[in-house]
């Protein structure tokens, strides 16, 4: 193995168990589905129909995405490409939110109703996770090479 | 020719995986939805909901967090729409009881409030009473500009460790 793929592989794992972790903020999204719910309803992008199964979906694909990337060496690539594409809707959610004037929480970390309200600072931690989401994904195929 | 093939070959698994990691995340959605003690159903009327209805009455809504910051800044003026039993009960410390039932017998006291300028958040029980949204309607319609719904409630507030007076 070469310098190079020595970085690329810390990098990797780095940010593979950072994410991870993130991800696993979605337990207490699972012990209380109600909040989750309501939280998403807040973004005010979906029909209300649709709320209540995109916010069971997607607690559960964060738990399953983070336990994947912990424990499941095989599906690490693909669990990558989801959780880029979902930082993504997040963080554009956000911003539409913002740009509505929101002062609720996002829901992303907590569903507490003492949660921060939203900010740009959410933003900016949003896409530090996307950034990071997409060094994985560079350093994986790196260490492929 | 060969590198292009296992290039395809390795995307084609990727998708695959994809699919699995979605399919395997609906499946425990729906299992446990199934036997969760707290499952909600998949599909509700938010149209009923207080805050769905704030919003068609362009009445801005706050939650908590917004709530007791406003509170520590003491510029804003707390209005509490819920019975007298329940506001002596305890209240937010400073609030003004306005019933919405008996709002009519309050009338000068919320022209001079609406005159003050000053913030006026109206809160009712929990997440579920419209008192305060119909109080609010009525304060909005009496010309009150600078008015917010504080949306969770006095239950929240005090589960919350939010001051509260008695």
């Amino acid at each position: 193995m070469t310098r190079d793929q020595k970085i690329y592989r810390l990098a990797y794992w780095t940010a593979c168990v950072i994410i991870a972790v993130v991800l696993l903020a979605a337990v207490h999204k699972v012990v209380n589905p109600a909040e989750f719910a309501l939280a998403v309803y807040r973004f005010h992008l979906l029909p209300g129909f649709l709320v209540n199964i995109v916010s069971l979906y997607l607690q559960w694909l964060e738990l399953v995405c983070a336990v994947g990337l912990l424990f499941v060496p095989k599906y690490r690539s693909a669990i990558l490409w989801i959780v880029l594409m979902l930082f993504a809707l997040f963080t554009g959610g956000v911003v539409i939110n913002l740009l509505r004037g929101s002062v609720f929480s996002c829901g992303c970390f907590s569903i507490s109703p003492l949660a921060y309200p939203m900010s740009w600072l959410s933003v900016a931690r949003n896409a530090a996770l996307l950034g990071l989401t997409g060094l994985a994904l560079y350093s994986s195929r790196k260490i492929a090479d | 020719m060969f590198s292009v093939l296992f290039v395809v070959k390795k995307q084609v698994s990727i998708l695959e995986r994809i699919g699995i990691i979605l399919l395997v995340s609906g499946v425990a959605a729906l299992v446990s939805n199934s036997v969760h003690p707290n499952r909600i159903p998949w599909v509700q009327s938010w149209s009923h909901y207080v805050e769905a209805r704030a919003a068609k009455q362009e009445i801005k809504v706050i939650p908590l967090s917004v709530a007791l910051e406003k509170f520590q800044s003491g510029r804003s003026r707390f209005i509490d729409a819920r019975s007298p039993d329940r506001f002596s009960d305890g209240h937010i410390p400073g609030a003004l009881s306005i019933p919405f039932e008996s709002f009519a017998d309050h009338f000068e006291r919320v022209g001079e409030l609406i005159d003050s300028g000053r913030e006026l958040i109206v809160y009712c029980q929990s997440r579920d009473c419209d008192d305060s949204l119909m109080l609010a309607a009525e304060l909005k319609s009496m010309g009150a500009k600078n008015l917010v719904l504080y949306v969770d409630g006095f239950e929240l507030w005090k589960k919350h460790g939010g001051e509260v007076e008695r």
